[in-house]
């Protein structure tokens, strides 16, 4: 293929395609609501508390996105095991799986950081109002945070829209060479050498994500410019 | 005088006594670099040591890449929430759009990229085309708009601050907890980093760790897994108490 309008028809027409966009709307329907959740209880239960091991918790939460990729391949595939192989079914929820524990330290660690910036008089205020620890997390901290939580919103869906290392990762023991879009536009590119049909796939992917991108702008006070923070 | 003289006299008694016993456990030393060689053969005997190669050319990549991106990000951040930039709207959206690009549709560009201005298969060349880091201007973006109120800026300006000196004595003492973030996450994701690197080195001499360790696939995986996992560990300990001091901590009190 030489590029063109028909290249982004033809890529369409490809019969991977289809089952690769439905494993994707799979995470973002069970596994991205998931980590959302997971990320702000466990940085909110962190913060409401004065708990000793609060480093060693985050540390470990950490570690398995730690792991570079060519390791990881080796890891991960004697964690899941070989013999899911024929059970296409189940396959999915491993990648989900691998993608929610390497996926959630990080976005911990910058919640976690975001919740700590709090004014601590601010919550004094809230404790004097009569606040219980939940209601101080939900009445306060997550409104205080709502940028940083939108940030991650949109970063965790679009991470699963564009998936690629985690499948990459079960490639041989699993049979997942063609699991997601960008899969498949890396298989365009770089073992067909049809670099127009890569790009072609990439870029009918891109268009949620900037639909995604557009509404987060527009919906939220991203591009506000600075503030006076008690305003 | 006496209690001065008395402490430097102690000082030294101890350091002759950490000299003395440092010799004389020279031979334990010996053995415990057998027992490490012994330990880490695999790696240290791969190939004529070319591991030793793959860590330089690593420390290289990581360390010009990691400077780089880190002073570019906090600028840029800095820059996009502070002052009257023409088109900053645009510069946000496309900051936002670049992250959401699959590194598919962007290794091939990159690549030809590099490969016209001659640098294809140099370690220069990948440093290059790894030295941007969106995730990390939004994040500074999003730290400036909360810390630097305009109130502040307003103060500076009173007294005489130009922009670049706003960004001297204002921008840059208030994020300490900013830089560590950034630099963190960015040392993982060029620590990790394993697309470009595989697009662009192609002689395993000039090859770096996160591309190389497939080598020892079978011998040594999990020794190399776990030296490869060392560094992000240990700078996560190192930052986690600028972290944890707050992404955002106001500079102004009400």
């Amino acid at each position: 293929m030489d590029g063109g309008f028909e290249t982004f028809l033809l890529v369409l027409e490809d019969f991977r395609v289809g089952p690769a966009i439905f494993n994707v709307l799979f995470l973002l329907a069970v596994f991205v609501p998931l980590m959302i959740i997971t990320v702000l209880s466990v940085s909110l239960l962190l913060d409401s508390v004065h708990f000793k091991y609060d480093r060693a918790t985050r540390l470990v939460f950490l570690i398995p996105g730690l792991i570079p990729v060519a390791v990881a391949v080796l890891f991960w595939s004697s964690v899941v095991g070989y013999d899911v192989v024929w059970d296409k079914s189940n396959i999915r929820w491993m990648i989900g799986a691998i993608s929610f524990s390497t996926g959630i330290g990080s976005w911990i660690i910058i919640q976690h950081g975001s919740l700590r910036s709090i004014s601590q008089e601010v919550l004094e205020a809230g404790v004097v109002d009569g606040c219980n620890r939940f209601q101080l997390a939900w009445r306060l901290k997550l409104p205080m945070i709502s940028r940083y939580v939108a940030y991650m919103v949109i970063l965790l869906i679009v991470g699963a829209l564009q998936i690629f290392n985690e499948p990459n990762l079960l490639m041989y023991s699993n049979m997942t060479t063609d699991w997601s879009p960008s899969q498949i536009a890396f298989t365009y590119a770089f073992k067909n050498a049809d670099f127009a049909g890569g790009v072609a796939l990439s870029l009918i992917m891109l268009i949620p994500n900037v639909i995604l991108a557009l509404l987060f702008v527009l919906n939220s006070d991203f591009m506000k410019k600075s503030k006076n923070s008690w305003n | 005088m006496e209690l001065g003289s008395q402490r430097r006299n102690s000082r030294l008694i101890k350091v002759t006594l950490l000299i003395m016993t440092f010799w004389a456990s020279i031979p334990v030393f010996w053995i415990l670099r057998d027992v490490g060689r012994m330990i880490f053969a695999p790696i240290i005997y791969f190939d004529n040591g070319i591991f030793f190669t793959w860590l330089k050319n690593t420390s290289i990549f990581v360390g010009s890449a990691l400077s780089i991106s880190v002073i570019c990000c906090i600028t840029a951040g800095f820059v996009l929430a502070v002052l009257d930039v023409p088109f900053r709207r645009f510069l946000l959206f496309a900051t936002l759009v670049t992250m959401l690009i699959p590194i598919t549709a962007m290794a091939m560009p990159l690549y030809v990229m590099i490969d016209g201005i001659g640098l294809n298969d140099t370690l220069l060349g990948l440093i290059l085309a790894s030295s941007f880091f969106p995730f990390g201007a939004l994040l500074s973006y999003l730290y400036y708009t909360s810390v630097l109120p305009p109130d502040l800026v307003g103060m500076g300006r009173i007294d005489g601050l130009g922009d670049f000196g706003i960004y001297r004595y204002l921008g840059i003492p208030l994020s300490k907890s900013l830089i560590s973030v950034v630099t963190f996450f960015c040392f993982v994701s060029l620590w990790n980093s394993y697309h470009l690197p595989r697009i662009l080195l192609v002689e395993p001499s000039k090859s770096i760790m996160s591309i190389g360790i497939e080598a020892f696939y079978g011998q040594g995986t999990t020794l190399i897994a776990i030296i490869m996992v060392i560094p992000s560990v240990l700078l996560y300990l190192a930052s986690q108490k600028t972290i944890a001091r707050g992404i955002f901590s106001g500079a102004v009190k009400e």
